[in-house]
């Protein structure tokens, strides 16, 4: 009979564990999806709410706009972390779940530069900044929540179901996104379909919401809420006291600083290189990061799991080192597999077709060259120039340096280096589950349950939001700076790879040398 | 190891003041090279986010390492 009650007492508690970790990880799912689809439209978004004079610049203000987003979540992380630390885990995350729903439906509906001028990027950039606020807020309350249900031996396994929310948010963001462009066609989602994935948010949102409002408090908060022990001021408690600030800056420079780079260039950047630096066709680039990335994602469960076993830090660190010495090796493998001076083209399969059209009062020559290489690759390049059929127009626009044509490269592999190159970014991807998977868990055991949701966000989001969140800006920033000339491709494509090695090599040596491999298995109190 | 923890300590703490004047520089440099809104904006960036975080991190994680703050961690 005995027996008979524990073997239900635990199944109940399995039950209720899964539930917990279910309701937690899709909103928070949700809400990476919300942010990252701004990221994956950031060339269409570029072109819809930017001036158009100058791409670069258009390019650039929407990665600005993207790191505010980013800048912005550390603010969200002390904000809605004393919120979570002073009145409860589940209604924090409950806000920051509406909040980020809100401003992701509402950028879907925002007109574009043309119709209203500066207000709309203006308007964007708030909504940004309201996303980067939400998210501050959500991912420390979630493994905060999801840890504080969870047994200590099996604390990085629970954890790490959060922790693959982040990569399968992207996943489905790029999954929808692929969808809704087929479906609609290019120049239909171009127009205006590419604010059909942010509308969807709403029905996303709403569900979670649902979901989330059945949920009960934290136990160990709703304990320490009963006795009266919970902090009267979580900020000054965690980063004014000496002993909790000193574990805030290592958690920060010796693990979320590294994961943060590790995790953006294996994703983020892979994407934005194949894209931009290999000038691989949109639809096949993104087939190539969401099947690695689907092929990756059990990784991080598996890693949260072994690190309840043999300690979070041997894990993290191991993740740092192998991504330092292996990402040149990987990026320069991925540029030549794409690089067409290495492959024999078929010259007879050459087509160039030229199309000239009246556009108001511009004349616009399209010309199409297309060209099909030995190996299976086919390469098809689109210049249009637009010129002025006023010659005095012309001539100004001539004089300013303003009448380059505008070029579109696109290369399709063949289908072995397809699958080299998914191999290549899984590798990548196995990186970002070692230093990612056991990283919730690690946060919640070195900091105690009364300054936890507050004490974990900021180095959290300090390192993921600021030095990960900045890869795209500042490695873009390092290849363009090889380019020897305007109009002349860069002489070290790989130059972007210099930041993430040089942050995560930093975190390695501080994590290895500062951090205890001891924090596993320990109560959280 | 908390003679090597201390000494790098120092070494933090030294990184840390080293990148001020170091990004300030560089972005003093180059935006009068080519003081382009690109430019601007990536280097207010760097200067006004980046930078003091980083050395502001560092160098008090340095000097908490050069006082053996972790010499003992659990």
């Amino acid at each position: 009979m005995a027996n008979h009650v524990t073997n239900v007492s635990q199944t109940e508690e399995v039950t209720s564990t899964r539930r917990v970790i279910a309701a937690s990880s899709v909103g928070t799912l949700i809400e990476w999806y919300d942010f990252y689809i701004f990221g994956s439209l950031a060339k269409i978004i570029s072109e819809q709410f930017f001036p158009k004079d100058n791409p670069t610049a258009a390019l650039l203000a929407t990665l600005a706009t993207f790191a505010a987003g980013f800048v912005v979540r550390p603010f969200g992380a002390l904000f809605f972390g004393r919120l979570g630390d002073l009145i409860g885990r589940k209604y924090t995350f409950l806000v920051t779940l509406i909040i980020m729903g809100g401003s992701t439906f509402a950028i879907g509906l925002v007109p574009g530069y043309k119709t209203i001028g500066f207000v709309a990027p203006a308007i964007v950039f708030i909504l940004r900044l309201l996303q980067g606020l939400a998210l501050g807020g959500e991912y420390g309350g979630a493994a905060t929540y999801v840890a504080e249900h969870s047994p200590a031996d099996k604390r990085g396994f629970w954890t790490s179901f959060i922790q693959t929310t982040a990569t399968f948010g992207l996943f489905v963001s790029l999954g929808v996104i692929l969808i809704v462009r087929q479906t609609l066609g290019v120049e239909t989602f171009t127009d205006w379909g590419w604010r059909v994935p942010f509308l969807l948010s709403i029905f996303l949102v709403a569900i979670s919401v649902y979901i989330r409002m059945k949920m009960s408090e934290s136990p160990l908060f709703a304990k320490l809420k009963k006795e009266g022990k919970t902090s009267a001021n979580p900020l000054a408690e965690s980063f004014q006291k000496k002993d909790n600030l000193k574990m805030v800056l290592l958690a920060l420079l010796g693990a979320t600083a590294g994961q943060g780079v590790v995790w953006y260039t294996g994703q983020f950047y892979a994407l934005s290189f194949l894209q931009n630096a290999c000038n691989v066709e949109f639809v096949q680039s993104n087939y190539i990061i969401s099947v690695a990335l689907i092929i990756g994602t059990p990784f991080f469960v598996l890693f949260g799991a072994l690190s309840d076993k043999i300690g979070r830090k041997y894990i993290m660190m191991t993740g740092m080192l192998v991504a330092v010495l292996a990402y040149r090796p990987i990026y320069t493998m991925m540029y030549n597999e794409a690089d067409l001076k290495q492959k024999t083209e078929i010259a007879e399969q050459t087509k160039v077709d030229v199309k000239h059209e009246l556009k108001g009062t511009d004349s616009l020559t399209t010309t199409v060259t297309t060209k099909a290489f030995s190996d299976g690759t086919t390469y098809k390049e689109t210049v249009k120039a637009t010129v002025p059929l006023d010659p005095a127009k012309k001539a100004e626009l001539e004089a300013a340096g303003k009448l380059k044509p505008e070029t579109k490269k696109e290369t399709t592999l063949p289908q072995n280096v397809f699958y080299k190159m998914i191999g290549l970014v899984l590798i990548q991807v196995i990186f970002v589950t070692m230093v990612y998977g056991p990283i919730a868990a690690f946060l919640v055991e070195i900091f105690p349950t009364r300054i936890r949701y507050t004490s974990m966000s900021l180095p959290y989001h300090i390192g993921n939001g600021v030095f990960g969140g900045l890869v795209p800006l500042i490695s873009t920033r390092l290849v363009e700076a090889t380019r020897p000339g305007p109009d002349l491709p860069p002489s070290d494509p790989l130059a972007g790879l210099w930041y993430p090695i040089l942050i995560a090599g930093v975190s390695f040596v501080i994590g290895t040398l500062y951090i205890s491999n001891k924090t596993n298995n320990m109560d959280v109190e | 190891m908390s003679a090597i923890k201390k000494i790098a300590g120092l070494i933090w703490a030294l990184m840390g003041a080293g990148i001020i004047p170091l990004a300030i520089m560089q972005a003093m440099k180059e935006i009068a090279a080519k003081p382009s809104e690109e430019n601007w904006i990536f280097w207010s960036i760097v200067i006004v986010v980046l930078t003091p975080i980083i050395a502001f991190s560092l160098i008090t994680f340095g000097v908490f390492a050069l006082k053996g703050e972790y010499d003992v961690i659990e």
